[in-house]
């Protein structure tokens, strides 16, 4: 419960650092999405019951601090988790730079698949516009972001001599119990 | 049967889910301007962090635009440096006040020619994704805000109120791709409609013979019933005309710039 409660306490503080804080420093589409990195922790961490769970909520939280209706970030959010956990079954996930293309491929997923809801249903062909010309730049800001924070884990956990920390070895260490 | 739904259980499942939420989804399409009881709890529990990281977030911008850069001089006349910097501080603080007051004497002013009541609030937080522009306000239905009520900025139109918890409300920007105002042009009263294209508008519906110029101010119509009429929301940076076809292609900036906004007022919905 208390690990459930830190995800949740997670996603609120990536929404609101990306809502109240990026906003003062980086235009929209040069703002870090730290929820998406979250999401595809979970998928590579959790057991799965809890980690579609999370996904709803933090989909569900997205959804109340943007503009679009309630459903289409939950929608996008459990289609990359369940994306994730299909995949890590073949990769070789505690390969750092791996979760970096992991990053990115989430980033591409999650664009699509916004895209592709919002002409389907929103009938919003404008929003197209706005979003191909920063899919490049949320590439590029979350490939530098992740990395950065990636380097600052490792780093931290070799000053501390802990490397159990990674997700892909999480996962690793609980599915097949190494 | 049984052997392949038991085989492709959770695959099934799985589909299931994305299925139902693309339903709820689509359900709250429909009620675009209801706020859902999840919505409204993420919002209200929500708004006191967001108000106090906006401080905060305030207080450092302010710190580190001001002052970072003198660490070195600091160092240098540490005693001097430090009784300038008090007063510095002070000062800013005043100035801050200062332009606070202006601004906020140039929205009473801008209202008080609406002849509508008006709620002056204070912008908290903007939109979580890159591609919707919304912004978060810190006045919601505790201080009488209700879905569709009209936001303004001194220098004209900023959008409108689409979701509103009690404490908070969330503002659908004129830039926002699903945003369509009645406008027209104020100097030959040509109409159209301003839709949002995320940094810009575009007038749509202009007719090709209509004449409309760069720098033309684009005006709220009064159309719809949401907008009083006459606000200023716009300026024309381009109109081109095609060969061919009935409408111009006339593109436009806002006015307000969304960049720098910190307060504004929500029109409320009945005349004075």
């Amino acid at each position: 419960m208390r690990g459930f409660l830190l995800y949740l306490f997670l996603g609120m503080l990536a929404v609101l650092l990306r809502t109240s804080v990026f906003p003062l420093f980086f235009s929209p589409g040069f703002c870090p999405d730290l929820l998406l990195g979250l999401i595809i922790y979970l998928g590579l961490s959790e057991n799965m019951l809890r980690a579609v769970l999370l996904a709803l909520l933090l989909g569900g939280m997205q959804d109340s601090f943007s503009g679009s209706s309630l459903g289409l970030s939950v929608f996008v959010c459990l289609s990359i988790l369940l994306l994730v956990r299909l995949l890590s079954e073949h990769l070789n996930v505690e390969s750092p730079p791996l979760l970096i293309l992991l990053i990115l491929g989430g980033t591409f997923v999650q664009q699509f698949l916004l895209a592709t809801c919002l002409v389907l249903f929103a009938d919003a062909g404008a929003v197209l516009q706005i979003m191909l010309p920063t899919l490049a730049e949320q590439l590029l800001t979350n490939l530098v972001a992740y990395t950065l924070l990636l380097i600052l884990i490792l780093r931290l956990q070799h000053l501390f001599g802990y490397r159990a920390g990674l997700a892909g070895l999480i996962y690793q260490s609980k599915r097949h119990g190494t | 049967m049984r052997d392949l739904l038991k085989r492709y259980r959770n695959l099934f499942l799985a589909v299931a889910l994305l299925l139902s939420i693309l339903l709820l989804y689509s359900y709250n399409l429909r009620q675009r301007t209801a706020t859902t009881f999840f919505e409204r709890a993420v919002l209200t529990f929500a708004a006191p962090f967001q108000a106090a990281i906006d401080g905060a977030a305030d207080v450092v911008n302010d710190w580190w635009q001001h002052y970072f850069w003198l660490v070195q001089t600091e160092q240098r006349n540490s005693m001097l440096e430090q009784e300038n910097r008090q007063l510095r501080a002070e000062l800013q603080q005043v100035e801050e006040f200062r332009l606070q007051n202006e601004r906020l004497r140039q929205l009473l002013a801008f209202v008080d020619d609406l002849d509508r009541p008006a709620l002056p609030a204070q912008v908290i937080g903007e939109d979580v994704s890159s591609w919707a522009r919304t912004i978060t306000i810190d006045k919601g239905t505790r201080a009488g805000l209700r879905a569709g009520f009209p936001v303004v900025a001194a220098e004209g139109v900023v959008g409108r109120v689409i979701k509103v918890a009690p404490n908070s409300s969330r503002v659908l920007l004129v830039t926002d791709a699903s945003s369509a105002i009645a406008a027209l042009v104020q100097r030959t009263r040509t109409r159209g409609v301003a839709r949002g294209q995320g940094a810009k508008l575009t007038l749509d519906y202009a007719l090709r013979e209509a004449d409309i110029q760069i720098d033309d101010l684009l005006v709220t119509s009064g159309m719809g019933g949401v907008f009083p009429k006459g606000l200023p929301l716009a300026r024309v940076v381009s109109a081109e005309k095609d060969e061919f076809g009935l409408f111009q292609r006339v593109e436009l900036v806002p006015t307000v710039d969304f960049s720098h906004l910190e307060e504004v007022m929500v029109v409320l919905g009945e005349d004075r």
